[in-house]
């Protein structure tokens, strides 16, 4: 079953990335890359981590992604890119060939690397006391509490500076 | 029907697969939104990344991590998407192409 | 011949469990469909005690059969799609917020651990089950009355009611129309503003429990202190509840804060373009959310299925259903009472008084648990 699972969830993640980049309409690249959060979601889940599951849905897909689609609806560039030729431009020029062929190699390399291990199997998924929500939080304030409060400060200086940034000037 | 079983390498390949698309999207498109997607979509592979090896080597720094790389993805796309907001309002386009002289 | 079919159920794993479980995850999926139609009703009953006027009196006794007139109204009008609407995004937003409405609710415990023993007993079903061969006499182990039940509980329902938010802005959106769109964005900026105040209360009930599951938030609160006030956390944490019931109707777009779907402001808001089907699931959507913020809190301040005197044993369900219609009253008669806020009034309420609230709320009672060794 968890078998089922896995090459099931794979295959939405993998579909719901390519469908990111090749989407001429950015509104449906955000539907897509939703959907291919949730499928990431599951996988965490397979892989015994059901607190990073959780977050992934809600910091990722409840809230990043909802900034994306605010950002998308109100500059309304849904149909201007239909009309730029968004299909047109990929694969475009000199340079863009060049990158096309680069993300080519590294997908290449990637695979071939990877797959030159020898195949580890995971141990089963038993192991649930090791990732319960209390041993995180545990390790998180106590190993990590420094980084946990320097991201704290991190977040609210990115809040500052969105606002900043995204301001109207005063005439 | 039988599928093969995931073993570790498999995770490690999907988010290699993930990674390598999310590179091919920040060199192709030609729309600020969908690159800085794009760059979501690498983040999310090295997060899948993390939580695979966490697994292997069962211990939790790996989703400690994942956590405060989210965290950190939050930030960065709420500061990316004001100054694409700004950028948008000088130029009235999402094209890179368009921001390529240095003066306003 | 009926006894070879269930021993090949039986080879193929179909145990007693599965049956129990299954039955259990539609049954609550049926209950829930007809919780909106009780609810439809309920809900222009009490809007006409509060107004001082009958209510629907007319079709079947009493006016019973009236959320069932309305169903089939809405089924037989036309179902219209704006020229310029985004087709697949029209049709997927409704779904979407149908789908998390129904998915926040799967978590949620709604009774006692039960082995169904007293069905046995208070039921002819276990004669009935020996005609077909099959003997059942209570499954082995008592199993959790709740479609799913996981240990993280309350983070999944946190993180469903998030993806709650797409199908409104979606829907906003690919409508394609002016009031659409500000309706819609109005809506999703609402319900994520006030999603923090409303994980920040359960978070101060998480720190007192120690546990994210709610079964065991609603185990804890059995008991009695000094044998007359019972255990609930609504006597521990009475501002966190309020904070709950604030954001949750907050959450829901219903009154006093439905600025985004007010008849006078934006006609409709975000689903004015929406008629028959899809204007229904947007409708039971929000019936079933309604229900499903009642159930959490009720779940976590008000005890949960524990009541004054103990039902026989596999009945406490029914406590849980009177303190989940309490509080539906409760909701129904904000709405029919109170006037409605603008929205720049929402979201100041929401920022510079809930949130701060909130977040004293939960240093409060972190220091009390610290201090206090809970």
């Amino acid at each position: 079953m968890d078998t089922l699972f896995f090459w099931l969830l794979a295959a939405f993640a993998v579909m719901g990335s390519i469908g990111v980049i090749f989407q001429r309409n950015p509104m449906y690249s955000v539907v897509l890359l939703i959907v291919s959060f949730c499928a990431l979601s599951g996988l965490y889940v397979l892989l015994g981590a059901p607190f990073v599951a959780a977050i992934q849905i809600i910091i990722y897909a409840g809230a990043i992604m909802v900034l994306f689609l605010f950002v998308v609806m109100l500059l309304n560039v849904g149909h201007e890119d239909a009309l730029a030729g968004g299909m047109r431009a990929i694969g475009g020029a000199g340079p863009r060939r060049f990158g096309a062929v680069l993300s080519l190699v590294l997908l290449g390399e990637l695979v071939w690397a990877l797959s030159r291990l020898q195949g580890a199997p995971l141990a089963p998924r038993g192991g649930q006391a090791a990732a319960s929500v209390g041993t995180i939080g545990l390790k998180l304030f106590r190993d990590y509490a420094f980084a946990f409060e320097a991201t704290s400060v991190l977040i609210l200086v990115a809040m500052v500076g969105a606002i900043v940034l995204a301001r109207k000037e005063r005439p | 029907m039988s599928l093969p079983e995931p073993t570790f390498n498999s995770y490690l390949i999907l988010s290699g697969i993930l990674f390598a698309i999310g590179t091919a999207g920040v060199f192709l498109r030609r729309n600020l939104i969908t690159i800085l997607l794009s760059v979501e979509v690498m983040l999310n592979a090295v997060n899948l990344t993390f939580v695979a090896a966490d697994r292997y080597y069962q211990t939790v720094d790996g989703q400690i991590i994942v956590f405060f790389v989210m965290t950190v993805a939050a930030a960065e796309a709420a500061v990316g998407l004001a100054i694409i907001i700004a950028l948008f309002r000088h130029r009235e386009s999402l094209n890179p192409d368009s921001f390529t002289s240095l003066k306003w | 011949m009926i006894a070879r079919f269930f021993n090949t159920l039986a080879g193929w794993g179909v145990t007693a469990e599965l049956v129990a479980h299954l039955l259990i995850i539609v049954v609550v999926f049926f209950i829930l469909q007809g919780m909106a139609a009780v609810l439809v009703y309920m809900e222009r009953k009490v809007a006409a005690f509060v107004q001082q006027r009958y209510g629907p009196y007319l079709v079947g006794p009493r006016g019973l059969m009236q959320p069932l007139a309305d169903i089939v109204k809405l089924m037989f009008k036309e179902e219209l799609r704006p020229k310029a609407a985004d087709t697949v995004l029209f049709y997927v937003a409704p779904l979407l917020s149908a789908t998390a409405a129904f998915a926040a609710f799967s978590v949620v415990p709604f009774g006692a651990d039960t082995d169904f023993s007293w069905l046995v007993k208070y039921s002819g079903l276990s004669s009935v089950l020996s005609w077909f061969g099959v003997t059942f006499t209570g499954l082995a182990q008592p199993i959790h009355l709740a479609a799913a039940d996981v240990d993280i509980g309350l983070l999944v329902i946190f993180a469903i009611t998030s993806m709650g938010v797409y199908g409104i802005v979606l829907a906003g959106w690919s409508s394609n129309s002016k009031y659409s769109l500000l309706g819609g964005l109005r809506s999703s900026a609402q319900m994520i503003s006030y999603e923090l105040s409303y994980g920040l209360s359960f978070a101060a009930v998480i720190m007192l429990a120690g546990s994210l599951s709610l079964r065991e938030i609603v185990d804890m609160q059995g008991g009695y202190w000094f044998h007359a006030i019972p255990k609930w956390f609504l006597f521990l944490q009475p501002v966190g509840f309020l904070i709950f019931l604030i954001a949750g109707v907050a959450e829901t777009n219903r009154a006093p804060f439905d600025f985004p779907e007010a008849e006078q402001e934006l006609v409709a808001g975000y689903h004015t373009e929406y008629s028959s089907l899809s204007f229904s699931l947007f409708f039971l959507a929000e019936y079933v959310n309604m229900v499903t913020v009642s159930a959490v809190a009720t779940d976590l301040f008000l005890g949960g299925w524990h009541g004054p005197f103990p039902l026989p044993a596999g009945f406490e369900w029914i406590w849980f259903v009177v303190k989940v219609f309490a509080l539906l009253f409760f909701y129904i008669w904000m709405r029919w009472t109170l006037p409605r806020y603008r929205y720049d009034q929402l979201m100041e309420f929401g920022w510079k008084y809930l949130l701060p609230v909130a977040v004293i709320n939960l240093l409060v009672t972190a220091g009390v648990v610290v201090t206090m060794g809970w």
